[in-house]
């Protein structure tokens, strides 16, 4: 593959003086090129792997005030519980919860969201309901028709966990999601799904305005 | 024999050109590639489907290794400078001015501001040996919080780098977590950057399918 050209320069003519040998100018480059190009592909590789991805997170402020709370509908609430070796608890709405058991995949807990959509879809399609503008006048809204899902990471997940359910969000497209602590009652409802979850809808806004 | 054989000549090429492109190549792509920083913890980033990519310049990245140690970085050799010169005099560190560009230059760091000074002045080989703890987090009082504390002290640098021209960009808090790390370690960083008023902010994901899903 590589010889060095040899023709052009000194070829030897029979008869006359001799001359010195001139040698060849010609450099073969192949071996350059060769060189080049792997290095070419080495700083290709390492720059357009060097880039990450991110996922934005908007978490809510800490100095929420209790005047700006509005409740949700119990029925349109569908809480995801992140417990420890990748599998996910989650319950509708808060009185006659059941605590149900899925995992992370396509047809675990995406599946769950989706039945949740299309239940709050079915129940609220039409549904209006009266809305505080920030001028303080009452308005109609109607947009009211999406679930609610509350993503509660226990203290046994692993990031990994979190990540694949804010994935699941952006999958199924839920409008609105929150990241929020894990109350001991629903550690003990995870302990003992037989005993129900007294939850108090006050004792949660409290927590959450401080 | 009067058969005229056609003269058969070595198929070379001059390989002239083709060596002038790759090396043109080459040179553009040495110039465009950033440097690899030195990984102070090895980080193996859970999955998504998100396809936004991590802004060039203008990030404060807190890494959680999966033990749960705390690590910070801050992109900026300005902002970084003027930031330790800030902390050295608040909390007295007596750092000079060499182990100051030192620390500019420092990439991601995981010791505590006791600690800073000995840290900074080992060779760069020693460090990977050196027995850190992580950035101390208190989660109940904030004051005491030392993450709180350089993020915080950070954004302070870069808006004032960003009024005297030096850079185009306030920062971006990015948190890049192993995905093994316990979730109690990643409640305690999201909860320091919420107390900071820092609601939002980016998780570093890898793209989907090229880790194992499952």
């Amino acid at each position: 593959m590589s010889e060095i050209a040899q023709d052009g320069g000194g070829g030897h003519k029979k008869g006359g003086k001799v001359r010195s040998k001139k040698m060849s100018t010609r450099v073969d480059f192949t071996p350059m090129v060769d060189l080049g190009f792997l290095l070419i592909t080495f700083f290709m590789l390492t720059t357009t792997l060097a880039k990450p991805n991110i996922m934005a997170l908007v978490m809510p402020d800490k100095d929420l005030k209790k005047e700006d709370v509005e409740p949700v509908k119990e029925s349109k609430v569908l809480t995801l519980l992140l417990g420890g070796n990748d599998k996910v608890y989650w319950y509708e709405g808060i009185s006659d919860a059941k605590l149900d058991s899925t995992d992370y995949s396509a047809e675990g807990v995406r599946q769950v969201i989706l039945n949740k959509m299309d239940k709050v879809k079915a129940q609220f399609q039409t549904e209006t309901y009266k809305k505080k503008n920030k001028e303080g006048v009452e308005e109609e809204r109607t947009d009211g028709s999406y679930v609610n899902v509350i993503i509660k990471p226990t203290k046994d997940a692993r990031y990994k966990n979190l990540v694949d359910a804010l994935d699941e969000m952006a999958i199924t497209k839920v409008r609105y999601y929150v990241i929020l602590d894990v109350s001991p009652l629903e550690e003990a409802f995870i302990k003992n799904p037989a005993g129900g979850l007294k939850f108090s809808v006050d004792d949660q806004i409290d927590a959450a305005t401080k | 024999m009067p058969k005229n054989k056609p003269k058969r000549s070595a198929p070379s090429i001059d390989m002239t050109a083709m060596c002038d492109v790759a090396f043109l190549l080459l040179t553009f792509f040495m110039l465009t590639a950033k440097a690899k920083p030195q990984e102070t913890v090895i980080i193996d980033t859970p999955t998504s489907i998100s396809e936004t990519k991590l802004p060039d310049a203008g990030t404060i990245t807190v890494l959680i290794g999966s033990d749960g140690k705390i690590f910070i970085d801050m992109a900026g050799q300005h902002t970084r400078l003027s930031l330790i010169e800030d902390v050295n005099s608040r909390y007295q560190l007596g750092l000079n001015d060499e182990e100051r560009m030192k620390f500019a230059n420092l990439g991601s760091f995981g010791v505590s501001r006791g600690q800073l000074k000995k840290y900074i002045d080992l060779a760069p080989a020693e460090r990977s040996t050196f027995p850190v703890g992580g950035i101390p987090v208190d989660t109940v009082d904030i004051n005491k919080s030392e993450l709180a504390d350089w993020i915080h002290n950070a954004r302070l640098a870069q808006f004032r780098m960003k009024q005297e021209g030096k850079v185009k960009e306030e920062y971006v808090v990015i948190v890049k977590a192993d995905q093994n790390t316990p979730y109690p370690a990643v409640q305690r960083v999201i909860n320091t950057l919420t107390d900071i008023n820092v609601n939002k902010f980016n998780l570093i994901t890898s793209m989907e399918g090229k880790a194992e899903k499952k």
